[in-house]
């Protein structure tokens, strides 16, 4: 019985692989993507961790770019290269953590609301309308005031504050798909809840969710970045700690762009990446938004 | 005399990543005013695409060989400024599903003056005052032009989309499946005014549907299509009494008439029916309502009687007919049965005992009493094969006893022969009948004792639509499964139905046997229904409205 359907599962993963494939930028982000996440697993095989120890880094200060050091080293000269590249992992990590933790919220929020509507949805909707309208940014920085100062209180706080957006755009899809005949069926079948959602709902849901996914993974870097700047960050090495390092050591006033261009840069890059991913993911996964054919 | 329209071998073909389709295929037809042409035929048929071929509508991979004349001028050699005039000003649409083609966000009168702006360059208070003139065309007030499309019915609706063809004066109107959407009462009133205007005004009338007894009733001459062919065409009257090729045939017998003792029990199907067995006219009486009323609140707030007050029987082996317009209460009716729709009093009984109202009670309910809704295209998950689609009501409740065996009986049972074919395709690779077998298998996995069917056939074509009351036929009489027919069509309740209930504004006028509501009626609104079936007969083209 199952055969079928994962034969024809993996023919509609190949087709939507086809289109995915078509989109030049999707595929650069998602190589980059790739090669980045390889890496940041590696990372402790490869990089010689007594080089991003302060007291065993061998570097004078703020050196500028050489053949020893490509880019140049921090206030503790430690290699900028060896921080940029160890960074990656603490900016993946709470990226794809946070971005997991809304996604489950998220989709479960917005399922439940517009499956069971009434008072339910009423009382799910407010609450997420309460968190929508919290500027996030103040929301996780009070979290992190109050709460021990670690990684997993970033990834709580940015996950708390990004659940909304895909809730409302599950819920949105959730109500389209229960207004058609075949959950009047399955219900007149005598599927109770579980089944709908389980059997109908989520199949054609989730494909929307994951596309929605990729795009909340940049946003959840940006967030960490901007807390860890605004020096809310628990002790590890990331891009937006070395900002801030950088920020208060002087390095600008010193003229060290080195210190300052590569974790912005990468910034820059991770999330360009994960928004071509997402929007590439869209056009293939959203019949809606595929063009005239 | 030039004629008003004159079709020359036109030819059709559309690309497409299969390949080239032909469409249309030399078809020749001839028009002149004050005539109305009818061109049936079913869905893929082509008619369609004719239509849009004579105002050169047609999508951009269509290839056109062949020449249509307006009016003795080619369609095909005209440059564009003079096709955007002879649009609309010589011949314009009535575009089928009215309930689709008007612009929700604009008032009608506004949609209706458009063509008169752009053709006429009419001013602002020159177009409404014919605005006007054309409503009461229609027989709609003035005040209508006000009305956004949401607050029209469907007859409106329609009307509207007449006026607005009418808009520009052309010579020309063709009619795509003008009353499809409707039902019967409404279609009568829609027939009989586009009748009156042929004859007042003298224009061409080009009458498309796959329903030959409106035809019938409306035009002079008929052409029927199959493939992209005309495959017949004559005298109205002759091609539907004496129908010659085979695909006329079926499409007439799809409709039979209501007294005709041919076509009673005997609906349209290539396959015997099985003989009639011994039948207990006291049957036990498996599905019942008592005192039913479903009440929904309005806008403002206040209760609407959506079903006020029904009483209904359905006993096993018996097929209940319930028959009523659009809006009566019918499917509200039906969901109630179901226990999909809470009734605000009264109960609904099953073998002797109250439908449960527990979440376990009602799973075991629904068992027995099975659904078919109506457009099997939206039914079926798209994303589920006919097996999991099969294989649903089953595993719900959890009868995993040999399921393969129980999905293959269950499509052989719907007549999807050879099942295992059948079992692996998606909705979307099979035909609308086909659709609707696997619906109904989908019941019948569950082995009920009640299939409650909303309009089973109304979205199929013509030749199917047999097909899948036949089936409904033969399950009765092979299993004894009672079902309750949800329809609009009382030619449906002629051909199957052993009991009629009549419904009319949330009540049920009238219940008896077929023959008895059909042939005596004692209620006017059931008198008003078989008035209103388009009616072949000669002397009467144009029922006085």
């Amino acid at each position: 019985m199952s055969a079928p359907v994962w034969a024809r599962r993996r023919a509609a993963a190949v087709q939507a692989w086809r289109e995915f494939r078509t989109n030049t930028g999707g595929l650069l982000g998602a190589a980059f993507i790739a090669l980045l996440v390889v890496f940041s697993l590696l990372a402790p095989l490869l990089i010689d961790q007594d080089g991003l120890n302060v007291v065993t880094a061998t570097g004078s200060p703020l050196e500028p770019p050489s053949g020893a050091y490509w880019l140049g080293t921090d206030e503790s000269g430690r290699s900028v290269l060896l921080l940029t590249l160890w960074g990656a992992r603490v900016s993946l990590l709470v990226g794809f953590a946070a971005t997991l933790l809304s996604v489950v919220v998220g989709t479960l929020v917005g399922v439940v609301s517009a499956h069971f509507g009434g008072w339910i949805s009423a009382v799910l909707m407010r609450i997420t309308d309460f968190f929508l309208v919290l500027p996030a940014l103040v929301l996780a920085a009070v979290l992190m005031a109050v709460l021990p100062k670690s990684m997993w209180t970033v990834i709580m706080a940015i996950g708390v504050t990004s659940w909304p957006t895909t809730a409302r755009l599950v819920r949105a899809q959730t109500l389209s798909v229960e207004s058609r005949p075949y959950i009047e069926r399955s219900k007149a079948l005598g599927g109770g809840h579980t089944h709908i959602i389980g059997k109908h709902v989520l199949p054609s849901v989730l494909p929307l969710v994951f596309a929605n996914t990729t795009l909340v993974v940049g946003g959840s870097i940006i967030a960490e970045s901007t807390l860890a700047f605004l020096g809310m960050s628990g002790p590890e090495i990331s891009w937006g700690s070395m900002l801030d390092r950088a920020n208060q050591s002087g390095a600008v006033t010193a003229g060290a762009w080195w210190y300052l261009l590569p974790p912005g840069v990468a910034i820059v890059l991770v999330v360009l990446s994960f928004t071509l991913v997402g929007r590439a993911l869209e056009t293939v996964l959203n019949p809606r938004l595929k063009g005239d054919r | 005399m030039t004629p008003l329209l004159e079709l020359q071998d036109l030819g059709v073909t559309y690309r497409t990543a299969g390949g080239e389709v032909e469409a249309v295929r030399g078809v020749d037809l001839a028009l002149e005013p004050g005539e109305t042409v009818g061109i049936a035929g079913e869905s893929g048929s082509g008619k369609s695409t004719v239509v849009a071929s004579v105002l050169r509508l047609l999508p951009k991979s269509a290839k056109v060989t062949g020449r249509v004349l307006l009016d003795g001028e080619d369609v095909g050699a005209m440059r564009w400024g003079r096709l955007r005039a002879a649009r609309w000003s010589e011949a314009s649409v009535v575009f089928q599903g009215a309930m689709h083609a008007l612009n929700p966000v604009r008032r009608v009168g506004k949609q209706i003056a458009e063509p008169l702006r752009l053709h006429t360059g009419a001013s602002a208070a020159e177009a409404e005052a014919r605005v006007h003139e054309l409503l009461a065309q229609v027989d709609l007030s003035a005040a209508k032009a006000k009305a956004y499309p949401h607050e029209l019915s469907g007859g409106q609706k329609q009307r509207v989309m007449i006026a607005m063809a009418l808009a520009c004066a052309p010579q020309l109107v063709i009619a795509d499946e003008p009353t499809t959407a409707l039902d019967v009462i409404v279609q009568a009133q829609v027939l009989d005014l586009l009748g009156r205007l042929v004859e007042e005004r003298g224009i061409g009338l080009v009458f498309i549907t796959h329903d030959l007894s409106v035809l019938a009733a409306t035009c002079s001459r008929i052409a029927v299509m199959y493939q992209g062919l005309i495959v017949e065409t004559g005298n109205a009257k002759e091609v539907i009494t004496a129908p010659r090729h085979e695909h006329t045939k079926a499409l007439a017998a799809a409709f039979p008439e209501v007294g005709d003792p041919v076509s009673r029990y005997a609906p349209a199907t290539a396959e015997p029916l099985p003989e009639e067995g011994e039948r207990d006219p006291q049957s036990p009486v498996l599905l019942s309502a008592r005192e039913l009323r479903v009440h929904f609140r309005d806008r403002a707030g206040s209760a609407v009687a959506a079903v006020g007050g029904v009483d209904l029987d359905v006993r096993r082996d018996e097929i209940v007919a319930l028959v009523g317009q659009s809006g009566s209460g019918k499917t509200t009716l039906a969901r109630t049965l179901l226990g999909l729709q809470k009734p605000t009093a009264g109960g609904v009984y099953y073998d002797g005992g109250p439908v449960p109202t527990s979440a376990s009670g009602l799973r075991d309910y629904r068992r027995r009493v099975q659904l078919v809704l109506q457009d099997p295209n939206s039914a079926l998950n798209p994303r589920h094969t006919v097996y999991e689609s099969v294989a649903e009501g089953p595993r719900i409740h959890g009868l995993d006893a040999d399921e393969p065996g129980t999905v293959v009986a269950a499509l052989e049972a719907a007549e999807l022969r050879p099942a295992e074919q059948y079992l692996t395709r998606l909705p979307h690779e099979l035909s609308g009948g086909q659709r609707q077998r696997v619906v109904i298998a989908g019941a019948l996995a569950l082995n009920p004792s009640v299939l409650v069917a909303d309009e089973p056939v109304a979205s199929l074509d013509a030749s199917v639509r047999g097909e899948i009351l036949g089936l409904l036929l033969r399950l009765r009489r092979q299993l004894g499964l009672a079902g309750l027919v949800i329809t609009h069509d009382l030619g449906l309740a002629w051909n199957i139905a052993d009991r009629v209930a009549v419904m009319y504004r949330g009540e049920l006028v009238e219940v008896g046997p077929v023959e008895q509501v059909l042939l005596e009626p004692r209620h006017d609104y059931t008198r008003a229904l078989l008035a209103a079936m388009p009616s072949p007969e000669p002397d009467d083209v144009w029922p006085a409205g």
